[in-house]
């Protein structure tokens, strides 16, 4: 995805980044205030949408309270229309010393002014923060807006929505592969579950899993040669890992008694965590990616399911707790669980952003389900994706 | 005498297999071993079905409990009434479909609609249906037979139907 945001992109330096090694914040709980006022945006749409879009993503980049009028940090330069292309030149000054934390111009076709003011918003957020933002990565997620449960992406800001798949049938479970370039999900299109991989520069499909039963839960390792999934090929639902390249799937699990369900790789490929309900409810373990003796990850909740091994080395799970499913971050090591705050809804299927802060979630009310951001640090829930259907199984793709 | 006594005891080690395979009959999570599984007949699933044609809503679905894939005493003559059809057909064969009610995980209520779909057809097996005549799939939360969001349509809603297929 991103080499093709490079490619895509004419970036023109106007000016070189004086001071760039300056970091300013030095941790997440405080907010910078940042000055929009020093921004001269011409009145053309599509220099509209890349102001309006730049100050969406750096405020949910958490790092910043944009302001209009003062602020510890002022945005100035100017947004216009030049032919076919917006033309911009961003300038971020520390008012205190005016030392220049950050200053670029760029160029690029006027259909695209989103495209650009995600990776302006990406680059304020590590010139100032020494941190890489997540405003030019994706969500893909399921959709019922069509009529049936269909693949859907959409941009990190929740804007830009659009519709991957056309199959009328059901979707289950999409996973991004490690390099951001394809999809793996459960689909029934062909009437039984099985597992396919999308590419989304080709759209070009296959099949990865078509085994009698259950064909579900496929994930990638992070070094995308190897696949986690659940299958009931040999009489029961178990947890298997297959080589992409060859051979024939091994497995991992052997519990007649349960099944297991939504696997997902520790970052260094090492580990699994996953649902099983053996003690007779749906919890966490983890087990080695060559099987051995699973632990138990999960002590608080009823349930706890839809584990997700964030790049932070923390698992994001749904847990439910006094009828309702909450988000809970779980420190493998230590096994310290922290529910996130909630306002009563539920909260399921939570995804990490690459940045390591962020989650999204399905939110549900009275059987409505749409999307949200969710903050492990400070900000309240921002409803990205919402209305017109339901909004289901998000998960965020890598930088 | 003796053919009775034979279908006595597959009829216990079905009921046996049904009756393990509820999660919560085993809260101490003990892990089964390799032999173990082989030892109570987990029979591998065959390839899918195809070349034929799917005739669903002939059966009436087999109804299970909360979270649970044991097939009860009550909705055994359910699946009885397809093992006789079966039998009296024997160029027909049958598709168990598992489904959930909608609460929870749509990806764990995938692998729980697999598990009722097994557990009936670990019964029609002790009923003496041969196993390569029985495709499971599993629909998860996915297609609910009744709408509202109650006790009543979730108690419908979690159930094997079964598509016949010849």
């Amino acid at each position: 995805m991103k080499r093709v945001l490079l490619l895509c992109l004419s970036a023109l330096l106007l000016a070189p980044v004086s001071n760039a090694q300056v970091r300013v914040v030095k941790s997440a709980d405080r907010k910078l205030t940042l000055n929009l006022s020093g921004l001269r945006v011409a009145g053309d749409p599509a220099a509209q949408i890349f102001f309006q879009t730049l100050e969406k993503n750096l405020r949910l980049s958490g790092w910043f309270e944009p302001l209009r009028g003062s602020g510890e940090l002022l945005l100035s330069g100017s947004v216009n229309r030049k032919g076919g292309d917006v033309r911009t030149t961003c300038q971020v000054i520390r008012q205190a010393d005016r030392a220049t934390l950050f200053s670029k111009g760029y160029s690029i076709d006027a259909d695209r002014a989103r495209t650009l003011a995600q990776r302006v918003a990406d680059e304020i957020v590590e010139a100032v923060t020494g941190r890489k933002g997540i405003a030019s990565t994706k969500i893909a997620m399921v959709g019922t807006r069509s009529g049936a449960k269909e693949l859907w992406l959409c941009d990190a800001d929740g804007g830009s929505v659009s519709q991957l798949t056309t199959d009328k049938s059901i979707v289950v479970g999409p996973n991004w592969g490690p390099a951001g370039d394809r999809l793996v999900y459960t689909s029934f299109m062909r009437g039984f579950p099985d597992v396919y991989e999308v590419n989304l520069r080709s759209r070009r499909r296959k099949s990865l899993a078509s085994y009698g039963g259950l064909n579900t839960g496929a994930a990638l390792s992070p070094d995308g040669k190897t696949m986690t999934l659940i299958l009931s090929k040999d009489g029961n639902p178990e947890l298997y890992v297959q080589s992409l390249s060859r051979g024939k799937p091994q497995r991992i699990t052997t519990t007649l008694r349960a099944t297991e369900a939504s696997p997902s790789w520790s970052p260094d490929g090492q580990n699994l965590v996953y649902v099983s309900d053996q003690s007779g409810t749906p919890q966490l373990y983890i087990i080695n990616r060559n099987g051995g003796r699973p632990k138990r990850l999960s002590s608080r909740g009823s349930e706890n399911v839809a584990p997700d091994w964030g790049p932070n080395g923390l698992i994001a799970c749904a847990s439910k707790e006094g009828g309702r499913y909450h988000i809970a971050i779980i420190n493998p090591t230590s096994g310290e669980t922290r529910y996130l705050p909630t306002d009563g809804a539920d909260y399921e299927d939570p995804s990490w952003a690459p940045d390591g802060r962020h989650l999204v979630a399905a939110r549900s009310v009275r059987y409505q389900s749409s999307l949200y951001l969710l903050d492990t640090v400070s900000d309240a829930p921002v409803a990205l994706v919402h209305g017109d259907g339901n909004w289901l199984s998000p998960t965020w793709s890598p930088r | 005498m003796k053919k009775q006594a034979l279908l006595m005891l597959v009829l216990l080690v079905a009921a046996t297999l049904t009756g393990c395979q509820s999660p919560g009959r085993n809260p101490a999570g003990v892990y089964g071993t390799a032999g173990e599984y082989g030892a109570t007949g987990s029979i591998p699933l065959a390839g899918r079905f195809t070349g034929g044609t799917e005739y669903p809503g002939l059966f009436a679905p087999v109804l299970f409990a909360y979270d649970s894939s044991q097939v009860s005493a009550t909705e055994r003559p359910k699946a009885e009434a397809v093992s006789k059809h079966l039998k009296q057909n024997p160029s027909m064969a049958v598709i168990v479909e598992g489904h959930c009610d909608e609460r929870g995980s749509r990806e764990y209520n995938l692998a729980l609609g697999e598990r009722r779909a097994l557990a009936i057809r670990s019964y029609l097996t002790g009923l003496g249906i041969e196993a390569n005549r029985i495709q499971t799939k599993s629909l998860g939360e996915e297609a609910p037979s009744t709408p509202e969001h109650d006790e009543s349509a979730w108690s419908l809603n979690r159930r094997g139907e079964f598509v016949l297929y010849y």
